[in-house]
């Protein structure tokens, strides 16, 4: 059974943990400088009359950096005073193209490594062949790491007056740095439109070009928000870029000038190229933050459809909705000669199904659009809602094992139950049943469900309605079937005592359930709360008793029934409103790094490997994934001879952070696994992973390393 | 029904457990509200100051930026002109207790001592919230909050964007322009700039 599985991995994982995990980061003394700087020629020599180019080298130690001519969110751009000889003449700097930077929450645009930045100098024509000529100057930049210092240097560089000059040693390096610089995107068209913080950047791209990736460097500031996300959708030639605008909105912003970097730049195979594009007001329609490098392959609406059909069939599989739709099963196969009202209460459970998955989606939609960071599964990153669901499976439990009597559910092992679900004033019961199917389903991300729903969440909200609506006729589909074609219901088993014994039996699966629940809530919560969570479960279970003995005619127990549920009632008060936030995160029980976009970029940027397990204690496919592929010493040591540093991303309580990070990979919902190589591209593995998955995921980052 | 009575349940309690992004304030809109606690331990509250003039000045001694307006004696000098006139000045910390830039409150205090700055209150915001409700993004970024609780200044504290203290001389400082304005019953003329300094070390 897994659940019972699931709960044995569950409570494996409460056995005392290491250390957590804590990096700080190295102290040193703060050296004099972190940048060396030094002005190169690219010719050995000065021709008069001939413009000379010459260029500034930086070179960054390692983790430190300096900013492009637009600096982002911080810092200053890079500039260069000149001291020139009469006649000389310097021109503006001109700038490899940036890359993004970010820190905290904040974005800046520059440089790290070694790079050149280029000035063209006018020679006058009348300097002296056989002269020897010192072009000098002060350097002013601001170099940051966490932290930042100004920094400056005098640079000089003396050559000499010919009438020819040749390549100098630097030549190379200028060669490089020459297609780093954009130049104007010749023969693209297109324009910006700008709806309040939304602009929407539309493209033609030249013959040949094509971009996976595309980033926007803005060449003014105030105009775009450096730390927005971009957002990339192309089809064939056309690209279009979502970015957002920076507030206030300029009234003199008639432009969009600045520079794209296509599929990483030149120096990673992609493309360069400068863009002054009119920008006009019109509409802009929201676009959700998957950026443009998400490698989710974009899915039709087809097969999203049909995936969420699928993973709706499969959640009946669920260990938490097994029980629950068995039972309602054999119910039907009592039944099985009323075939008239049968199919009214098939439509009933499917609309029940359908509609709650509608309503869930609905306000999952509504809350992001209106701008909450959320995720599927949002519904069990709330405690009490865990709380409540713990003491649901447990009434159900107890129902199961006969303690007391309640139509909801199975509708068997009771004479008027039974009779009463062939009366058609009970199809409620059924619809209730398919809500209820839905409620206790939500965690249970099946197979197929995890793309279909984070493709749906991309999507206009009706595109998105109708994906999930899917999965509810889905996860409908077989019950639906056997109370439409009542000859299928002969196909089951007769009824008879084995019924109730069974039905006794499946109270322990429920039972387990609510442990498992018990052990997401100790995530959330602190011990009282847990606590407090179980005495509630005691005084429910002590007025189900109560109320079973009323309803086999002792009646004053019905009084003692009211007052056990109130004070379950009273009990429950303090957990609806403890705060999740307030209580930390469970310390990560191995080496696991915790997961956050700052120290991803950092290894990333380092070319060090990283795999993501972006997990969720109420997630049960990440749980098994755990054990099964994740925690064996084989795979364990097949990361160590890979270099891979391992991160875990846990979406257990809301985390707005993880949920963008989700989202990058066009998705909704935990489990997803991400491997970053040497190189710094993700690789998304399966949602079902086995030892054999991850170690030649690891063999290829091994390979690619080479 | 029992159940579907638990799922509105549910429904709304997800409803009120999440809170929206906070947009990026725009001047000429009401300034977000705030409370916090300065280096004293003493609270400080927005709302307190309601008709009164509000300049928010986000700190950080270690920044070059900040040095290059206090080590010139220009910060001081606009928080004693401005308080003097009734104007309240609160200098505000958002660096995180994690960062190597952290000054625990009374030594951020004693740091604004050997300034000799006084402004109004000095807010001490380590876990970031009065830095993301204004979008603060640099160290100093500036705001002025006018009697009536509108932002009406949002960026940088002057033009000339450099840590060195010679350019200080030579710039039109927005801030004093602003508060100029606001004290003339005048709308600001220039309510937004970009803001220059050090990334605030959330």
């Amino acid at each position: 059974m897994r659940t019972l599985l699931t709960v044995l991995f569950a409570l494996l994982t409460l056995l005392p943990g290491q250390t957590a995990w804590a990096q700080s980061l190295p102290r040193f003394g703060a050296p004099e400088r972190h940048v060396d700087a030094e002005l190169l020629a690219a010719t050995d020599a000065i021709v008069p009359g001939q413009p000379l180019t010459v260029g500034l080298k930086l070179k960054h130690q390692s983790e430190w950096h300096t900013y492009w001519q637009v600096p982002g969110d911080s810092g200053l751009p890079t500039r260069i005073d000149w001291r020139l000889p009469a006649g000389f003449t310097a021109g503006p700097i001109e700038w490899p193209h940036p890359k993004r930077l970010p820190t905290g929450p904040l974005v800046n645009f520059g440089y790290d490594g070694e790079i050149l930045l280029l000035t063209t100098i006018q020679v006058p024509a009348d300097v002296p062949v056989g002269s020897r000529v010192t072009l000098a100057g002060k350097a002013e930049w601001l170099e940051c790491k966490d932290v930042c210092i100004p920094g400056e240097s005098d640079i000089a560089l003396t050559l000499p007056v010919k009438a020819a000059a040749g390549p100098s040693a630097h030549v190379a390096l200028f060669e490089a740095t020459r297609v780093l610089i954009p130049q104007p995107l010749a023969n693209a068209t297109g324009q910006g439109t700008i709806d309040g913080s939304r602009i929407r950047l539309s493209l033609a791209l030249p013959a040949g070009k094509t971009a996976s990736r595309l980033e926007f460097f803005p060449q003014h500031e105030g105009r775009i928000e450096p730390a927005a996300p971009q957002v990339l959708k192309r089809e064939g030639d056309a690209v279009e870029l979502y970015l957002t605008a920076a507030q206030p909105v300029k009234a003199d912003a008639k432009t969009l000038q600045g520079v794209l970097v296509a599929n990483g730049g030149p120096a990673a195979g992609g493309w360069i190229g400068s863009i002054d594009l009119p920008l006009v007001a019109g509409t802009v329609a929201p676009v959700s933050a998957v950026p443009s490098t998400n490698p989710a392959a974009a899915m039709s609406l087809v097969a999203a459809l049909g995936a969420a059909l699928l993973g709706g069939l499969l959640l009946n599989l669920m260990p938490c909705v097994f029980p629950v739709l068995s039972l309602k099963l054999i119910g039907l196969a009592q039944h099985r000669t009323h075939s008239g009202s049968l199919a009214a209460h098939g439509i009933a459970f499917a609309a029940g199904v359908v509609l709650s998955f509608v309503l869930l989606a609905g306000l999952l939609i509504a809350l992001q659009q209106a701008g909450s960071a959320l995720g599927w599964g949002f519904q069990l990153q709330t405690p009490w809602v865990v709380a409540s669901l713990t003491v649901l499976f447990f009434l159900i439990g107890l129902n199961l094992l006969g303690v007391y009597e309640f139509t909801l559910g199975s509708g068997i092992g009771n004479a008027k139950a039974a009779e009463s679900l062939t009366r058609t004033r009970d199809w409620r019961g059924s619809f209730a049943t398919g809500v209820l199917a839905v409620i206790v389903a939500s965690p249970c991300t099946a197979p197929f469900m995890g793309a279909a729903l984070g493709y749906a969440i991309t999507q206009p909200a009706t595109v998105a309605l109708s994906v999930f609506a899917a999965l509810g006729v889905g996860m409908a589909a077989p019950y639906l079937l056997l109370t439409l074609f009542p000859a299928l219901l002969h196909k089951l088993p007769r009824p008879g005592r084995w019924m109730e014994l069974f039905k006794q039996f499946m109270a322990f699966p429920m039972f387990a359930t609510c442990v498992w629940l018990l052990w997401v809530l100790a995530q959330q919560v602190d011990a009282g709360g847990v606590g407090l969570a179980l005495a509630v479960v005691v005084a429910v279970g002590f007025a189900a008793w109560a109320l079973g003995l009323s309803q086999r005619g002792a009646y004053p127990f019905r009084w003692v029934a009211l007052a056990g549920a109130l004070v379950a009632a009273l009990a429950f008060a303090p957990l609806a409103t403890s705060d999740p936030a307030a209580v930390a995160k469970a310390a990560s029980s191995d080496d696991w790094v915790a997961y956050s976009p700052e120290k991803l970029a950092q290894l990333t940027s380092e070319g060090t490997p990283v795999f993501i397990d972006f997990t969720a204690a109420w997630c049960v496919t990440c749980q098994v994934n755990k054990r099964v592929a994740l925690t064996s010493d084989k795979v364990i040591s097949g990361f160590a001879a890979a270099g891979v540093v391992r991160m875990r991303a846990d979406w257990t309580t809301r985390d707005e952070r993880i949920t963008q990070a989700l989202a990058q990979f066009g998705r909704n919902g935990v489990p997803l696994y991400v491997l970053y190589d040497t190189k710094g591209q993700p690789t998304v593995l399966p949602e079902i992973l086995t030892e054999a998955t991850v170690l030649a995921a690891l063999d290829k980052i091994k390979l690619a390393a080479r | 029904m029992k159940v579907t009575a638990l799922l509105i349940a549910a429904v709304a309690a997800v409803a009120t457990a999440s809170s929206p992004v906070l947009a990026t304030p725009v001047p000429g809109q009401p300034a977000p509200a705030f409370r916090g606690v300065d280096v004293n331990g003493k609270p400080v509250s927005l709302a307190d100051f309601r008709g009164k003039t509000v300049v928010l000045e986000w700190n950080n001694p270690n920044c070059p930026f900040v040095q290059k307006h206090y080590t010139s004696g220009n910060m001081q000098s606009l928080q004693q002109k401005n308080t003097a006139a009734g104007v309240v000045w609160l200098a505000i910390n958002s660096t995180t207790e994690s960062h190597s830039d952290y000054m625990a409150p009374a030594k951020l205090a004693a740091w604004f001592g050997e300034q000799k700055s006084a402004p109004t209150a000095i807010v001490m915001d380590a876990r970031g919230e009065i830095g993301r409700a204004y979008a603060a993004k640099v160290t100093p970024h500036m705001y002025v909050i006018d009697a009536k609780g509108t932002l009406v200044y949002a960026g940088a504290i002057d033009d000339k964007r450099s840590a060195n203290p010679a350019d200080i001389k030579t710039s039109t400082n927005h801030v004093a322009v602003a508060l100029g304005e606001v004290a003339a019953g005048k709308p600001v003329t220039t309510s937004t700039t970009t803001a220059y300094g050090c990334t605030i070390k959330y």
